[in-house]
């Protein structure tokens, strides 16, 4: 980790040009599906895209979390999502190797998982030509973080080189937190998938921050960039 | 009972009684008040009545409505508020109901064994049934079942596009807005019952902020049963195309493969919609000063067009927008309740509950034309066989002008944009 693409990357100075692009006043920018950041032609940058499937229990907050990572604000009370939402996310990234800059078109494919089960065409819909999936569990919700166990089982058959990574949400409510650091970590070394942590919608309202989301952003673009590097190699 | 200006929609299962969600008011009605409520209608059943509505001698409200023997629906307006129209409450019930049977599908309710799982799935319901609640978008259509549309500068470009688009999706019904409102469908949309068409336009309001959706939709009228898939992309933010259609195309096979290719050639006139938003209608017509509001609505097509942005430098005396807004759905509810009431509206209104008398309605003749002065602003209505067009103008205007000004209104609009 942190080999690949210059981690924190939004604090540098050099980083201000491209930031500015999917953010004003600390506010992010939308764009429409016919929109993309726009640069001076000096620092033009290529964009890569990618569609990243967030999977997991009824109620962990898939959809806040796909709102936290676009900088949207989070929804304040729990709907259960129907059908399948996508959101897209662009996120600039310094590779260490030679310097270049890279905008990821991060595309968060979310659905609810009760509409998962009355459609079945669903669920294909989003994990075709998937190339990475965020497995969300709670921290306050036991069974959901047990579940991970045998949604990593599943998840894996489609395609092994699709990239997974743990979300642990509602880091915030340590009050009533079900699952412990050494269960954490156990489960990481069992499995050697990353696991990230981010607050509830409850416990941090509003529209996150660049520093709030760099960590799990900046992961996920190196680790997709491993991967479509290994694949260049072979 | 309720907070002031507040407006609160119960939801309870017909057979027992037993409360499913509580929508709209910050604090819900203490639960006694609820099981009176719902006490006092099914009393009512049991001797053969059907109560339907009732009001406080301080303007508060009540609206009952069984659905499909399944649910009832009660809504509640608040004394203080006293403004909320009977008319505006009815079609919170039914637009609710509609909801509800949108994205649950009239099988999952009417069979529903079991309530608790019931309550969770009805939670898909809220944010559509919150925007029906809250009213305070600057549409008319949950109030006309009508669809808001805004007049682009080249519809004919638009729907060119939208048509071979839609057909590419393999789809008959597609459709281009802005803010929930209708740039473009295409014809079989028009097709959809008009409330079909104003939820649909409502729908995809609320999924703002999404980018693709593939959303299961049961049409409350045409398909309440079958789901069609809704598929929905936000080319700009603001600006969304929708196509209903089958197993096929896949979300991201259409959004990879169709979407850019039809509509990033026709960007610029894209963001020139996005303009429309409050004027709603193109630079190049021009209204009389003095205009602050107008609603234009083609009785065939059930479209219409309804602005408040008109009068760019307006003095500043005049009512806000938001009041301008208020007044134009009280001129339409006055009108449709009072003088204008369509004969289809009269054939609907008692086909849906036969409850109503005759003399209500009161006049023997057709009334085509009416005017009122408040201290706040003049209104003027007008009706043909084909259009009505609402006028709310700034009280400078002189009274014995309104007639002429909202004629030649009517054949500006209608000559400029072929509504």
């Amino acid at each position: 980790p942190g080999s690949l693409v210059v981690l924190d990357w939004h604090r540098c100075a050099d980083s201000k040009e491209h930031f500015s692009r999917i953010q004003r006043r600390n506010v992010r920018k939308r764009f429409g599906l016919l929109e993309a950041p726009v640069l001076r032609p000096l620092l033009a940058a290529d964009t890569v895209s990618y569609k990243i499937f967030l999977s997991g229990k009824s109620g962990v907050g898939k959809t806040a979390l796909a709102a936290r990572l676009a900088g949207l604000p989070v929804p304040s009370m729990h709907h259960e999502t129907t059908g399948v939402q996508t959101t897209v996310v662009f996120w600039p990234v310094k590779l260490r190797e030679n310097g270049r800059v890279l905008f990821f078109r991060l595309q968060l494919w979310d659905c609810g998982e009760n509409t998962l089960r009355r459609f079945d065409h669903l669920l294909p819909a989003c994990t075709e030509q998937a190339d990475a999936v965020l497995l969300l569990f709670s921290f306050t919700d036991r069974t959901s973080f047990d579940d991970l166990s045998s949604h990593l089982t599943r998840s894996s058959s489609p395609s092994a080189s699709t990239v997974r990574l743990v979300v642990g949400t509602k880091f915030d409510l340590f009050m009533h937190t079900d699952v412990t650091e050494r269960e954490l970590r156990e489960f990481q070394q069992a499995w050697g998938v990353p696991v990230f942590r981010v607050p509830g919608g409850a416990g941090a309202p509003g529209v996150a921050g660049l520093a709030e989301v760099a960590p799990l952003l900046d992961a996920l673009a190196e680790h997709l960039w491993h991967r479509d590097v290994l694949a260049a190699q072979s | 009972m309720l907070q002031g200006g507040s407006v609160q929609l119960l939801c309870l299962t017909a057979s027992s009684g037993v409360p499913l969600f509580c929508r709209g008011a910050t604090r819900p009605l203490p639960f006694s008040i609820i099981g009176s409520l719902n006490g006092v209608h099914m009393f009512g059943g049991g001797q053969g009545t059907v109560l339907s509505s009732c009001v406080t001698d301080r303007g508060g409200r009540v609206l009952w409505r069984v659905f499909h023997d399944t649910v009832v629906l009660i809504a509640v307006s608040s004394q203080e508020s006293g403004a909320v129209s009977e008319l505006r409450l009815r079609r919170l019930l039914e637009n609710s109901w509609n909801a509800m049977v949108l994205v649950l599908g009239l099988d999952e309710l009417a069979s529903a064994r079991n309530v608790e799982r019931l309550k969770r799935d009805l939670r898909s319901c809220y944010r559509l049934i919150d925007a029906f609640l809250e009213g305070e978008w600057d549409g008319m259509g949950d109030l006309m079942h009508c669809a808001d549309c805004v007049v682009p500068l080249q519809p004919a470009l638009l729907q060119e596009v939208l048509d071979s688009f839609a057909h590419a999706a393999d789809s008959e019904f597609g459709c281009l807005l802005t803010h929930g409102k209708i740039i473009v469908a295409t014809e079989k949309w028009w097709r959809l019952a008009p409330q079909e068409v104003v939820l649909l336009s409502a729908l995809v309001r609320t999924l703002d902020g999404t980018i693709s959706r593939d959303y299961p939709v049961f049409l409350p009228q045409g398909s309440p049963t079958v789901p069609h898939r809704l598929l929905c992309f936000q080319l700009l933010p603001g600006l969304d195309v929708c196509v209903l259609c089958g197993p096929s195309p896949s979300l991201q096979k259409a959004e990879s493969e169709l979407v850019v290719q039809f509509w990033s050639p026709v960007i610029d006139t894209l963001h020139g919609c996005l303009a429309l938003r409050d004027r709603c209608l193109p630079s190049s017509v021009t209204l009389q000063h003095g205009i602050l509001g107008l609603l234009l609505i083609n009785r065939e097509s059930r479209r219409a067009i309804s602005t408040v942005h008109l009068w760019a430098g307006a003095p500043a005396d005049v009512p806000l927008p938001a009041r301008r807004r208020e007044l134009l759905r009280a001129l339409y509810t006055l009108a449709i309740t009072r003088y204008f009431l369509a004969e289809d509206a009269q054939e609907e209104h008692r086909s849906v509950d036969g409850l109503e008398e005759d003399f209500p309605a009161g006049f023997s003749h057709q009334p085509v034309q009416f005017y009122l002065a408040t201290d706040e602003c003049k209104c003027f209505a007008l009706q043909t066989p084909q259009h009505q067009l609402y006028l709310l103008t700034s009280v400078t205007v002189p009274t014995f002008a309104l007639r002429s000004l909202a004629t030649r209104t009517l054949s500006t609009l209608l000559s400029h944009t072929g509504f």
